[in-house]
């Protein structure tokens, strides 16, 4: 199924269109270049991985295409939006409405169940009680039903990272951003989690997957690699 | 382990940032317990500072004006007398200097050779038989006198002869408060100035005796004896240093208390605050103690380490804040002082501010090592794996949105947020009994009603002039007031007040019975508890009195009441008793429904009955009660400050243990008024503890306690009012709701991506 995907940027209109975008860290003579002139194009139903050495700028490209932080130069657009002009109060709303994150180290707050957690994004936006139904469908697809009644703390890795997945789904983004999705979770959990991120793009969004995984390269769409601050297939 | 103390000092140095924010939370808990100490040590220990420069004496004996030589043959009889000195002190001279318009209630002290019983501050002291003058400081700071400047005086009856003086010195005797507070400012001038202008040719007039005694525990013996040895002498009273130091200290005692109280508050909220800080920062540093540790360091060189890097944090930060906390209440403990005609502290506040420098210091070492030696404690293997793990979650009854989050990440620290909620409890009880004194002293002030006093006016008059005075539009009632002067017969040092009404002394006066029952026949007498307590009195006692013009009276204590004119050395007795022809008396008025006080006033003036309006019974010293209304005021809006802190401090913490939460919930797209929201939410939990806390603690600990301490002679309430309780919680709120916006905006200046990478 997944040989008859597209190898190469789609032709319809992309969820994020990234053009000539660059990025250093530090500053003076301590700055460094992690990538320039980079373009990158994901449609709707297509995940992407993108590989690389540590250091190479993965994570900081994930956090520069969400509206996380800022490029140097360049443009992004997401679903339409300039990202790279938009002012912090427009970035709040971009990812409200438009992104999903997935991190390495799941990032549930301790506080809060399972489902409080995936409700979170939703309450955030002001849409709390609509919210609630598409919540507990997700909670119940992604099969942490009883996990969702727990503090974070009980969890296993792999529930923890279903149910971060839930909550980058919950608001319904255009886009999902995963960095080292399976980074911290053993292989049954691993895989578990990368099969949902398919379903995730195969149900229409577009998924960005930052990883060093193989089997997740194996899964994805196209697999680009950022070396020397370029990103190529 | 100097290459640990060498390590620490490289963290300071790198991480400047933060140990310049530890420092200036030192430095500011430190300032205001320099400020708190600064003011209550001056107080605490300005009588004896100033009583002992002034050498003043251990009794002043102020009598009728009587022949030195017979007053010298009776004190020279008395044993235990160590020095005496005599005077002749002349009441309502007019006074003036140059530029100063005249005063009718200037005091002239002839003073004799030999002890005086005040200390020049200025100048130097008179000579004997010269034309010179020592004004007391009160008069030489309102009147911008100097040493070398002129002060004139002159006689208030004809025939007016006036004179001028040379003012020599400045000086200061504790023995009375500093005018403009005392209404008769206080001029030392030779004996002969006086006795010359004043009593020409009535030979050595004395009218006063300053008295040192070799053992100050036996002076009630020897007053005792000088009672018994006055005959003849007429108007004898007594005021002894330790009766001056009792109305001192019943003023600033409470004031004392509630700085002591308010340092205390101060010092905890820094002690959790530094605690709590640490206690972060150590779970922040615990992998490089394991490092440490794995390379051979010992579990105390670590924590050597950690103490010496928190003492280069904490000592020139507290030795400047507690310097900033000193110098600025030195100005106003000095000006409070010097209206107490009291000294400043001086080099004397070193000591105590050197122990508070000394108990911060050690507070912030033992709050930096105590975490730290739990940690180091455990296994370095444990401690390479990690940092300790996270308190266990709670408050999953709680909501779920911005604000429920920030509750149930304070409630899942509960020993820290009981912690700060004590201190903000604690902070906002002393507000509370604050506002409440405040309150009541405005009201004591003003307020006759409040003293049990029914009548507004009071009319020169006589019992003939009644009826007239009655007749007068809007004169709803009037009586005539007696007040009679007198000592007890058996302990002759105690003075105290008699007041009778011809008529129902009930419908004018009716100050609050604590004990007993009212004084309705001939005989009996309700005391006030000054007095009760001052002669041990009780109902059913005898009181017998002497009056000053001689002859004795005998009443049976039925009721004491809490009372406050006079300190509460006062008797209510019924007519019938020869205070009502004894005394003159005072006409007093009781307005009618609905009339006005100053056009009844301005009625009786016209009628020829000059009135005065009757406020409270601290009007003689209003302005020094108005200072310390402010006073207390502004200590309470400093403690709210205190409060201030404490929740910012609780919430920074917050902010930076959760740091990683706060950046995942902007991830999800939290605007800053989110974030807020969670810390408001953080905040609102420790207020909603503290509050209810705070009131109770007010109205049952310390509010009673506080009363006892502000007046021993009568019964005060000080529990909050409502409007109080309402004032403190809306200042909690708004210092929720400031802490939470302005944390919560430093929050979201984190860039989001820098706090996820470095978990």
């Amino acid at each position: 199924m997944h040989d008859e995907r597209p190898l190469i940027t789609p032709t319809i209109a992309p969820v994020i269109a990234a053009r000539g975008v660059a990025k250093s860290v530090g500053s003076g003579r301590g700055a460094r270049t992690l990538f320039r002139d980079l373009d990158l194009s994901v449609g709707r139903g297509e995940l992407v991985a993108v590989i690389g050495r540590s250091g190479s700028g993965k994570s900081t490209l994930l956090h520069v295409l969400g509206g996380l932080d800022r490029p140097d130069a360049g443009e992004i657009e997401l679903d339409g939006v300039r990202i790279d002009r938009c002012s912090e109060r427009e970035l709040i709303d971009v990812r409200r409405r438009l992104v999903g994150f997935v991190f390495q180290f799941f990032h549930l707050l301790p506080e809060l169940t399972g489902a409080e957690n995936v409700l979170l994004p939703a309450r955030l936006a002001g849409d709390g009680s609509s919210a609630e139904a598409r919540a507990r469908a997700l909670i119940e697809r992604l099969g942490v039903a009883e996990a969702a009644t727990r503090l974070p703390g009980v969890l296993s890795g792999g529930e923890q990272q279903r149910l971060a997945v839930a909550r980058a789904m919950v608001n319904e983004p255009r886009l999902i951003l995963a960095d080292e999705p399976t980074g911290n979770l053993d292989e049954d959990s691993g895989h578990e989690v990368l099969r949902l991120l398919r379903e995730i793009a195969d149900e229409g969004r577009a998924v960005v997957l930052v990883t060093h995984d193989q089997e997740a390269a194996a899964l994805a769409d196209r697999v680009l690699h950022l070396a020397d601050g370029r990103l190529v297939p | 382990m100097s290459a640990l103390v060498r390590h620490a000092v490289a963290r300071l140095r790198t991480r400047w940032g933060r140990a310049l924010l530890a420092a200036g939370g030192i430095a500011a808990a430190s300032a205001m317990l320099g400020a708190a100490v600064t003011v209550a040590f001056s107080l605490h220990d300005g009588f004896e500072r100033a009583a002992d420069r002034a050498d003043l004496p251990d009794v002043i004996a102020r009598f009728d004006q009587r022949d030195l030589d017979t007053v010298r043959q009776r004190v020279d009889a008395l044993p235990n007398v160590a020095g005496v000195s005599y005077r002749y002190e002349e009441r309502r001279v007019h006074l003036w200097a140059h530029g100063i318009p005249e005063i009718s209630s200037g005091q002239l002290e002839g003073v004799q050779p030999g002890r005086r019983g005040y200390a020049v501050v200025a100048g130097r002291d008179i000579r004997d038989g010269s034309d010179e003058a020592v004004v007391e400081q009160g008069l030489a700071r309102e009147w911008h006198l100097h040493p070398g400047d002129t002060i004139s005086f002159r006689t208030s009856t004809p025939p007016v002869t006036a004179d001028r003086l040379r003012i020599v010195g400045i000086a200061v005797s504790p023995d009375n408060v500093a005018y403009p507070l005392a209404s008769a400012p206080r001029v030392w001038v030779p004996y002969r100035v006086v006795t010359s202008f004043f009593t020409p040719g009535t030979g050595q007039p004395v009218n006063q005796a300053l008295v040192w005694v070799h053992d100050p525990d036996r002076l009630d013996i020897t007053l005792e004896q000088a009672r018994t040895a006055s005959f003849g002498v007429g108007g004898l009273v007594f005021a002894t240093r330790d009766a001056v130091r009792v109305q001192i200290d019943q003023a600033a005692g409470i004031v004392v208390a509630l700085l002591v109280a308010f340092s205390l508050v101060a010092l905890a909220g820094a002690v959790v605050m530094l605690a709590a800080s640490s206690r972060v920062e150590v779970e922040r540093r615990i992998e490089s103690f394991a490092l440490l540790r794995a390379i051979g360091a010992s579990p105390r060189a670590i924590v050597a380490a950690t103490a010496a890097e928190a003492v280069l944090v904490a000592f020139p930060a507290a030795l400047l804040g507690l310097l900033v906390g000193a110098l600025a209440a030195r100005g106003p403990a000095d000006r409070l002082l010097e209206a107490l005609d009291q000294f400043p502290a001086g080099w004397s506040l070193l000591p105590p501010l050197a122990i508070c420098l000394c108990v911060i210091v050690a507070v912030v070492a033992a709050a930096a090592c105590w975490p730290a030696w739990r940690a180091c404690r455990r296994p370095v293997a444990s401690m390479l794996r990690g940092g300790e793990s996270g308190s266990a979650p709670r408050g999953r009854g709680l909501p779920s949105g911005a604000v429920g989050l920030g509750m149930r990440m304070v409630v899942s620290r509960p020993v820290r947020t009981l912690a700060t909620a004590a201190v903000l409890a604690a902070s906002c009880a002393v507000i509370l009994l604050m506002l409440a004194l405040a309150t009541t002293l405005d009201s004591l002030q003003n307020d006759p009603g409040a003293l049990g006093k029914r009548y507004q006016l009071t009319a020169s008059g006589s019992a003939s002039t009644l009826d007239a005075v009655r007749a007068v539009p809007g004169v709803g009632a009037a009586a005539q007031r007696f007040t009679a002067d007198v000592v007890d017969s058996y302990q002759l040092g105690e003075s105290f007040q008699l007041v009778a009404y011809c008529g129902d002394r009930l419908r004018f006066e009716e100050p609050q019975l604590a004990a007993g029952r009212r004084a309705t026949r001939s005989g009996e007498a309700e005391v006030g508890q000054g007095l009760a307590s001052a002669l041990g009195l009780r109902p059913g006692t005898p009181l017998v009195t002497q009056f000053a013009g001689g002859g004795e009276g005998r009443f049976r204590v039925v009721g004491i009441v809490r009372a406050f004119d006079n300190d509460g050395r006062i008797a209510y007795v019924e007519p019938g008793s020869r205070i009502c022809v004894a005394q003159s008396g005072t006409t007093v008025v009781q307005l009618a429904d609905g009339a006005s006080r100053s056009d009844v006033a301005a009625a009786l003036a016209r009628a020829g009955f000059p009135t005065a309006t009757v406020a409270g019974v601290t009007t003689r010293n209003a302005g020094f009660l108005g200072v310390l209304a402010a006073l207390l005021r502004t200590i309470a809006v400093i403690d709210g400050l205190v409060c201030l802190y404490a929740v910012v401090q609780m919430l920074a913490l917050t902010a930076y243990e959760r740091r990683s939460s706060i950046a995942l919930i902007r991830a999800c797209g939290a605007d800053t008024a989110q974030v807020a929201a969670v810390f408001a939410g953080a905040a609102l939990v420790v207020t909603a503890v503290a509050a209810p806390v705070a009131i109770v603690a007010e109205r049952a600990l310390l509010g009673p306690q506080a009363a006892d301490l502000a007046a021993t002679y009568a019964t005060i309430s000080l529990a909050a009012a409502p409007r109080e309780i309402a004032a403190v919680l809306s200042g909690l709120l708004v210092v929720a709701v400031a802490a939470s916006a302005w944390v919560g905006r430093q929050a979201v200046r984190d860039p989001i991506v820098r706090v996820l990478r470095e978990e």
